[in-house]
């Protein structure tokens, strides 16, 4: 849209001059048009006046002429008069010719050879008049001059006549090429009164477009400033500009509000809004503030506003520098109460705090069962066996019952306690996964279980496993459990055979994979050929103390799996059971490649 | 080694084990001179004495009142006079963490309390028996607790 604007105020601009322009134009035209119409009439007004002058010329020489002719016929002094007034005219007349066809070479030829046809008429009267007051009338001389003074007087006219014509011929010229300017006039003026005003249209339109779209705009924008209210009310924020080189502030509705004042209910400066802030903040913000104006940027800033009510709130605030386009610096800033959250912060720390004290009494708790009831465990064991060993003979046969029930009772609450202890010792949260070699934790885990494998006679069989990102103490021990449960729920008849097999799997492909996350797991399976359990329990196996067989027929405290599902989860993996009665069973386990 | 008369420490604040460690002794037929001490500052209080014998086997236990058995092997692996005393470890835990740490610190070996007479007897002689002139060289965490 920017450049839309740009190409139509360019257009304006042009538009706008051109019109200029062609204004001018019609101002010249009319100005020469004009100046043309004088001239034409000063020019038809000039061939006048020649006219007119020649034609008194020609009546004054007649006039002469005629007092003269009187003169001789009645002799009356009083044609003599008017025969000098006559000669005076002619004078003048012919001057006032002269001046008036000063810029006309050819008429000022004809005047000059009119001039002298004038003055020899003038001479051949003043002759006849002189041999009239001589009396020598009817002499020679007499006729021949009156003769030659009738023939100069017609040799006059006629070349009156010519400059006449002469003066008309100009003056028609003249007014042919006017009127050819003058007629072309108009239609130039018309034409460039119509591109102006064209021009003005098409001004008019793309000024009236532009208007509609600034509208548009301008709508837009007050629908955005409203919504822009709108969240900032619901996300408790708010905005203000600060002019740098002016030093002025302008503060949004909801600004005031986060003050816990009504909108533009004071003066939006820096002082003003200083008075809200926290009294430990004042100085820390007060630097912030004056770093801002020099560095023309805040980075994120942290402080406390108490409002009138006396209440606190947490605010933090961020501007970035705008410059417009008339160059003036100025930090848009958005400032947030973040109480709500500094207050849930406080209670995710109060909570956590809590539930740290509550880990360091499990802590506590496990360093209990582990030393403080282990040791009084261990030492009546001790005792037992050291009555085992010296006073045995001399109990009676139900005292020997007893002593065995002790004892039996006694090493069921060892393992009790041992693999309470192993099962919170698998809560740990601190226990970091690194990468290890699954195959020596295998070994360890064989190790561990060395007696009952010897006495048994049992095989184990392991895949070469690859190194994998583990707790290796709590691997170790889920392989412990494991080979220890193969071995303990073997059949009586053969001994126990082992597999323990390695593959890669996907996890939306294999069925045993339901909530974990996309991707690739190593899967370990542990198959054995004991004595199995149906599949209906696969799934109750796991869970803490729960035992599918009795403590007389095997020994266990049903703490075991749950250890094993414990690790797993640790591990983000899992682990799943199959089994078939009298024929052996597969534990599964999952770790995340 | 057996034919003398093998100066033996214990360590330890339970009237209980003390009772046991002697009479483990006494059943074993060593030549041994087995003295006790009720908590680490009694034992340190002997051992710093110039004129004391420096024994030749000190069974420390860790959970101790006023003195543990850690803070006495850091002191006693300070003090030249009694840094190369065999020390064995005798507690009733054996998390990773004490027997990692007691490693680190130049105990010997580790013994948990057995929970048997007679392995408890067993795990002092074998202790008592061994060559640890040797034993020292190959010393290492897998080794160091001892398994019976």
């Amino acid at each position: 849209m920017g450049s839309t604007s740009t190409y139509n105020n360019n257009f304006l601009k042009i538009a706008f001059g051109l019109g200029l322009f062609v204004i001018l134009c019609i101002g010249g035209f009319s100005y020469k048009h004009t100046q043309d119409l004088r001239d034409s009439m000063e020019m038809v007004k000039h061939t006048y006046e020649v006219n007119l002058e020649l034609k008194n010329l020609l009546a004054n020489l007649k006039n002469t002429e005629t007092s003269e002719h009187g003169f001789i016929i009645i002799n009356d002094s009083s044609f003599i008069d008017s025969y000098n007034s006559g000669r005076i005219k002619i004078a003048e007349n012919l001057k006032r010719i002269n001046i008036l066809t000063q810029d006309n070479p050819e008429q000022r030829r004809n005047l000059d050879s009119l001039n002298k046809a004038i003055g020899k008429r003038l001479f051949y009267l003043s002759e006849t008049l002189q041999s009239y007051k001589l009396g020598q009338i009817r002499s020679p001389k007499f006729i021949s001059s009156f003769k030659l003074g009738n023939q100069k007087m017609t040799n006059i006219r006629e070349q009156v006549q010519a400059m006449i014509a002469h003066e008309d011929n100009i003056l028609e010229i003249r007014q042919i090429e006017n009127k050819k300017a003058l007629e072309r006039t108009p239609i130039i003026l018309y034409s460039i009164l119509i591109l102006t005003l064209l021009l003005l249209l098409v001004a008019y339109g793309i000024i009236n477009r532009d208007l509609k779209v600034l509208k548009e705009n301008n709508e837009q924008l007050n629908i955005f400033k409203e919504s822009a209210n709108l969240s900032e009310i619901v996300s408790k924020h708010g905005s203000w500009t600060c002019n740098i080189d002016q030093d002025v502030y302008e503060f949004s509705d909801n600004f005031y509000r986060i003050l816990g004042e009504e909108p533009q209910s004071f003066e939006s400066t820096i002082e003003n809004f200083m008075t809200f802030v926290h009294k430990d903040d004042v100085q820390k913000l007060t630097t912030q503030v004056e770093n801002m104006l020099i560095e023309k940027n805040l980075p994120f800033i942290y402080y406390r506003i108490v409002r009138k009510n006396g209440e606190i709130r947490h605010l933090k605030a961020f501007g970035e520098l705008y410059v417009n386009n008339e160059g003036e610096n100025k930090l848009i800033g958005t400032t947030a109460d973040i109480t709500d959250e500094v207050n849930n912060f406080r209670l995710i720390e109060e909570r956590n705090e809590e539930l740290e004290r509550n880990n360091k009494e499990l802590s506590a708790f496990n360093y209990v069962a582990s030393h403080d009831l282990q040791e009084p465990l261990r030492k009546i064991q001790t005792f037992i066996s050291r009555l085992d060993e010296k006073e045995y003979e001399k109990l009676s046969d139900s005292g020997k019952l007893y002593m065995s029930r002790i004892k039996k009772a006694a090493s069921r609450m060892r393992l009790l306690i041992d693999d309470l202890l192993q099962f919170s010792r698998t809560n740990k949260s601190d226990n970091v996964t690194e990468l290890s070699d699954i195959n020596e934790l295998i070994e360890a885990a064989k190790q561990e279980n060395i007696e009952a494998i010897i006495s048994k006679k049992a095989i184990i069989y392991n895949d070469e496993m690859p190194t994998m990102m583990v707790i290796p103490f709590q691997i170790k021990q889920l392989f412990i459990n494991l080979i220890g449960n193969a071995l303990k729920y073997s059949k009586d008849d053969i001994p126990p055979v082992i597999n323990i097999t390695y593959a890669k799997v996907n996890s939306p492909e294999d069925k045993n994979l339901p909530n974990l996350a996309n991707g690739y797991y190593h899967q370990i399976c542990v198959i054995d050929n004991g004595i199995g359990f149906e599949q209906e329990f696969a799934e109750k196996i796991f869970t803490l103390f729960s035992r599918l067989h009795s403590r007389d027929e095997y020994s266990g405290t049903g703490i075991g799996l749950s250890i094993c599902k414990k690790i797993m989860e640790n591990h983000k993996g899992n682990i799943t059971a199959e089994g078939k009665l009298n024929e052996g069973s597969i534990f599964k386990i999952y770790i995340p490649c | 080694m057996h034919n003398n008369t093998i100066n033996i420490v214990l360590a330890d604040d339970d009237e209980d084990d003390r009772l046991f460690f002697t009479e483990a002794f006494e059943e074993l037929k060593i030549k041994s001179n087995v003295s006790t001490y009720n908590n680490g500052v009694l034992l340190m209080e002997y051992l710093n004495k110039n004129d004391s014998i420096i024994p030749e086997l000190l069974f420390l236990d860790l959970n101790m009142p006023k003195k543990s058995g850690i803070e006495c092997l850091v002191d006693i692996k300070k003090n030249p006079r009694l840094k190369n005393m065999i020390i064995a470890i005798y507690s009733t835990s054996a998390s990773e963490e004490d027997i990692e740490k007691t490693f680190v610190l130049g105990a010997n070996i580790y013994i948990k309390k057995p929970n048997d007479f007679k392995k408890l007897k067993k795990a002092l002689s074998e202790v008592v028996t061994t060559n640890w002139q040797y034993q020292t060289d190959n010393l290492n965490k897998d080794n160091f607790l001892l398994r019976l």
